[in-house]
């Protein structure tokens, strides 16, 4: 990795390839640290980042608890299931010009893009986790006469967490790849807004400082989840590479 | 359980499914033709002219119909854009292949080849790498080559991380008696680590199919001369939006089938395996 930055900073420098089309790592540092410190970036990155924020959040208050019950019923399944299977093959971002027609190009048709990549995953991860619960462990817990509920919250739910998590971490590659997508294709703001317009006028330093801030937040935002997740999954025996 | 008993029982599946998407299609239909909007009429009045949806918006299944019928065999010029597109989709994720496995099956057979490797592997995948766009453009201009670039880019990494966890996951008592009886690393792996990661490969290129199509799409919208993402982002901007529907089920109906066959080839490829 240091030697792939000191041969593009070499190469940079020794005027082999002009800066104007492959920067290099000092320059894009330092255009970062100066826009960060004149805090014109701010503005975009609040933007994407409420776009990325409502789009996944809503994504997985959605998708969950539908999953759960897909998962759990059979009937919701078959009525749910052609179009979770439909939408599943469509690459939601040739939504976009769809999308643009509906909601403008403001804010929302990203949120919409976001929320559309991501819902799937979730929702198709979480269902599959309901199925694949221990068997055994429902036919304990009915056989002395656990209700429905208590099967659900003792069993079928912590069980699923580790799947809904998996959908999450999987979900959250496809916000990003809404966010940037969406706000290259039409916007007015925000960091993929910034990275398409830095693009236009030949600043190639912003535009790597921009996409390295997708992937700063790339990088954050599943290490937030792993965090979460051992959270969750304490009681659980640890098996393989994390004995 | 007793055996389902009765037409609905055995078909129950069938039934709920397809009933759901009629009745889609029929709400779907009739918001653009004001079926709704005529039927709510006499109970709230003028408030139902709110169900009642222009074409341009929301289209309807049988405009879509109509239009995909016109495109595909009355002007026929929706097969221009489907074949460039196609080339394309090709030749991407053809050089994805001839980087992505050999890359990756010396990644995860070479561990300092894996540790040089592994920072850009989860660098780029942490990366939506369509933000990768605008500098392919100042690269080299936004023709031909940036489309072949940008699938190959967002294909290879799928391919390339699942050849290198095939290596990884190798049964190592197999590699074990191989070397015992003096294997050489060639024969090795030929024999035992390559028919071993075929399923994985697989898997990888499935999923590079899925980001393949996502690279014909982005790649299109900036300044193309053709293709089916140029089609749907012009018929989007002119508000064509049965166009944009056609456009879309193309792209998911070319997806589906490439699925398929590399389905077929799997069980084609899989059959010693017990």
């Amino acid at each position: 990795m240091a030697l792939f930055l000191v041969l593009w900073e070499i190469i940079s420098r020794s005027g082999l390839v002009d800066p104007l089309f492959i920067s290099s790592p000092v320059r894009v540092v330092r255009t970062g640290t100066a826009s960060l410190a004149s805090g014109e970036i701010w503005a975009d990155l609040k933007v994407s980042g409420v776009e990325f924020l409502l789009g996944y959040v809503g994504a997985a208050a959605v998708a969950i608890p539908l999953g759960l019950a897909m998962g759990w019923s059979k009937r919701l399944q078959y009525i749910f299931g052609p179009f979770v299977d439909t939408l599943n093959a469509v690459p939601r971002v040739t939504l976009l010009p769809l999308i643009i027609i509906w909601l403008g190009i403001g804010i929302w048709s990203k949120v919409a893009v976001v929320f559309l990549g991501a819902v799937i995953p979730i929702l198709i991860n979480t269902q599959s986790g309901v199925k694949t619960n221990e068997a055994r462990f429902i036919k304990v817990a009915r056989s002395f006469g656990a209700s429905e509920l208590k099967v659900f919250v003792t069993i079928i739910l912590p069980g699923t967490v580790p799947f809904i998590f998996t959908g999450l971490k999987y979900g959250a590659g496809r916000a990003l790849l809404g966010v940037v997508v969406g706000e290259l294709y039409a916007s007015t703001a925000g960091v993929g807004h910034l990275i398409a317009d830095a693009g236009n006028t030949f600043q190639t330093d912003v535009v790597f400082f921009g996409v390295l801030i997708f992937t700063a937040s790339g990088l954050v935002t599943v290490a937030i989840l792993d965090r979460f997740e051992r959270r969750f999954e304490n009681w659980r025996p640890k098996v393989g590479a994390a004995a | 359980m007793i055996a389902p008993q009765g037409f609905y029982s055995r078909h129950e599946r069938a039934i709920l499914g397809v009933g759901a998407i009629v009745l889609f299609l029929a709400f779907w239909e009739g918001l653009e033709r004001g079926w709704w909007s005529d039927l709510l009429q006499p109970v709230i009045g003028a408030e139902a002219e709110r169900w009642r949806i222009k074409p341009i918006f929301i289209s309807s299944p049988a405009l879509i119909t109509q239009a995909a019928y016109r495109m595909f065999f009355v002007t026929g010029e929706i097969w221009r854009d489907l074949g460039l597109s196609g080339l394309e989709f090709v030749l991407g994720i053809a050089i994805a292949i001839t980087i992505g496995i050999p890359l990756g099956l010396a990644a995860g057979w070479y561990r300092p080849l894996s540790h040089a490797v592994a920072p850009f592997l989860s660098a780029l995948n942490a990366t939506p790498q369509v933000a990768f766009l605008p500098l392919i453009i100042i690269w080299i201009g936004s023709g031909f080559a940036t489309k072949i670039i940008i699938i190959v880019l967002l294909a290879v990494l799928p391919i390339a991380i699942n050849a290198q966890a095939a290596v990884r996951t190798t049964d190592p008592r197999l590699i074990k008696v191989a070397d015992s009886f003096g294997a050489g690393e060639w024969l090795l792996f030929r024999s035992i680590i390559l028919p071993s990661a075929v399923p994985f490969l697989l898997a990888g290129l499935r999923l590079a199919i899925g980001r393949g199509m996502i690279g014909i799409v982005v790649g299109e919208v900036y300044g193309s001369s053709g293709g089916i993402g140029m089609m749907i982002s012009q018929a989007g901007s002119r508000f064509q939006t049965d166009k944009v529907f056609v456009g879309v089920l193309t792209i998911v109906a070319a997806g589906v089938i490439l699925v398929e066959v590399l389905r077929r080839i799997e069980r084609r490829v899989e059959v010693w395996r017990p």
